[in-house]
């Protein structure tokens, strides 16, 4: 059997006195869609962060492509931009037009020229239908174009896995949908993805298992229609229970299938 | 027909006739300011970085330095630093060993035949002194400036890839140095002010050259209002170019 696209075992995690994740494991398969839930503050951003080790955990292994990301002779930098990361706040580079933003990493990390960076950013920009503002400094750009430039800019790099963090709870609801369009759109083109968000309409559209968090544990695995239909622990039922009320569904934000244009 | 000039104008003419004093003064004075400037700008980046960014010990030791200069009055540090090689020197002496050479200088010909001092001790001690002084003082502007860029961004940049240096390089930096600016413009004001401290021991510089022309023509207030009037020339230009610098390196639609 191939060995799992990303190992994550047994990571643990404190910040001080506080023990944020306590041994959570999980596989990730080429071509799966992971999505993470759970109360805020349970560790799903310190998770995502251990695994391109932006916060490196305190015990545990992440192996990814067969390389544990934890052996020290690792290097972390050539690892990271195979790993795509999205952020809630976006965290566009402030001074830069969308296109520099997206070409940045081509540039000074994949060592590309000028003219062939700006090329490829480009094309990510195309894929977040984002070309037409190309220009257009991150300030100028409602949320939701700023954050269809900051998954561009993850996509440039060609990453073998993307990290998505609560992608689209900074966004007013009418910006969500054009932001989860996109995700749906790299998800269904075979993109390797590990989603933290409470979008249960996404989830259900492409996840391939969703994993509940509470309290830096895994409480509960399973596909978005046993999560749908029969939840097994309580905590999880109160919890999408709770979602429910505040949310409500977001699958109207997602426009059919067989329409062309996500955005508009 | 002789026309008799205002009382004023003679003055400012007799005053204006010492401009060999006034241009030699005013060039240490503008050599001074810009000397510490920049080396302020350099080693204050670094402090910054170091304070921000370092580890506990570097951060310490930024942080000590920065307070140390800025709790202290700028002419006792250049005094301390002006005396203490001699100190030194008569200490080495005590103890049977060789002074310091602290009487040594570095001479031109100007083009009037007369001999000009680029630097000496005292001078040298005026530009380390105030550059070092300026240091701290940019190392907390910079700083300022520095944490105000979000540490997500320095997040993201590395999870592209780049090294925590490389992001520090291509997406802090460029954007502290636009925020600076406004403050950064008060030390730059400051600074031109600050330089007369050099006279205290002895350096030729532009107020120097102002006590030189009241020895000689007891013209005080004339002399002092030109003075005055050339530090005021000399700092409105700067701010007004730093405005003009902050204006035109701004982030659209921030
Ligand atoms: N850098 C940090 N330093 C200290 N505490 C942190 C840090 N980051 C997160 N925490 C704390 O860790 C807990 C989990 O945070 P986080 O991973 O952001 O949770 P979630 O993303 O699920 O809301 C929270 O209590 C949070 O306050
Ligand atoms: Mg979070």
């Amino acid at each position: 059997m191939e060995k799992p696209l990303l190992q994550v075992k047994n990571i643990w995690k404190a910040y001080d006195e506080l023990q944020v994740l306590k041994g959570v494991s999980f596989d990730v398969e080429e071509g799966e869609v992971k999505v993470i839930f759970g109360p805020s503050g349970s560790g799903k951003s310190t998770l995502l962060r251990c695994i391109n080790m932006l916060t490196p955990p305190d015990k545990g292994t992440v192996i990814l492509q067969g390389t544990n990301l934890m052996d020290s002779d690792t290097n972390l930098n050539m690892i990271r931009s195979k790993i795509g990361m999205v952020f809630q706040h976006f965290n566009l580079f402030l001074h830069l037009k969308a296109i520099d933003n997206v070409s940045l990493g081509p540039r000074r990390v994949l060592g590309l020229s000028k003219d062939e960076a700006t090329e490829r950013a480009l094309d990510a920009l195309i894929q977040v239908k984002m070309e037409k503002w190309a220009d257009h400094y991150p300030a100028q750009l409602s949320g939701g174009q700023q954050q269809r430039v900051g998954i561009a800019r993850a996509l440039v790099m060609n990453p073998v896995l993307i990290l998505f963090d609560e992608p689209t709870s900074a966004l007013d609801p009418e910006l969500i949908g054009e932001v989860l369009q996109v995700m749906l759109d790299i998800a269904k083109s075979g993109t390797t993805m590990v989603v933290v968000t409470h979008e249960m309409g996404f989830a259900r559209a492409v996840a391939t298992e969703m994993i509940f968090i509470d309290e830096g544990v895994i409480v509960e695995k399973g596909t978005p229609r046993h999560f749908a239909i029969s939840p097994e622990t309580e905590r999880a039922k109160q919890f999408l229970h709770r979602l429910e009320v505040l949310y409500g569904h977001h699958e109207e934000l997602l426009e059919p299938e067989d329409k062309e244009e996500g955005n508009s | 027909m002789i026309q008799v000039l205002p009382r004023w104008l003679e003055d400012l003419l007799t005053v204006l006739s010492y401009s060999d004093e006034l241009i030699a003064g005013l060039s240490t004075t503008l050599s001074l300011y810009f000397t510490a400037l920049i080396m302020g700008f350099f080693l204050g980046l670094g402090f910054a970085i170091g304070r921000q960014y370092g580890g506990i010990i570097t951060s310490r030791i930024s942080t000590a330095y920065i307070e140390l200069i800025r709790g202290t009055p700028l002419l006792v540090q250049l005094f301390l630093f002006y005396f203490f090689p001699y100190s030194l020197s008569a200490t080495l002496e005590l103890l049977g060993l060789l002074p310091l050479p602290l009487d040594w200088s570095i001479q031109i010909i100007g083009p009037g035949g007369q001999v000009i001092t680029i630097l000496n001790h005292r001078i040298l001690t005026c530009y380390l002194m105030l550059g070092l002084n300026s240091t701290a003082y940019q190392a907390e502007y910079l700083r300022g400036a520095i944490a105000s860029v979000s540490a997500e961004q320095l997040l993201a940049a590395q999870s592209l890839g780049l090294s925590r240096a490389g992001g520090i390089r291509s997406i802090v930096l460029p954007q502290s140095l636009r925020r600076v600016i406004p403050s950064w413009s008060n030390e730059a004001a400051y600074l031109p002010k600050y330089t007369v401290v050099a006279y205290f021991i002895g350096v030729e510089d532009l107020f120097a050259a102002a006590h030189f022309i009241v020895a000689r023509t007891f013209l005080t207030l004339t002399t002092y209002l030109l003075v005055a009037l050339i530090y005021l020339v000399l700092v409105t230009v700067i701010s007004r170019i730093l405005d003009y610098v902050h204006d035109r390196t701004k982030i659209p639609g921030l």
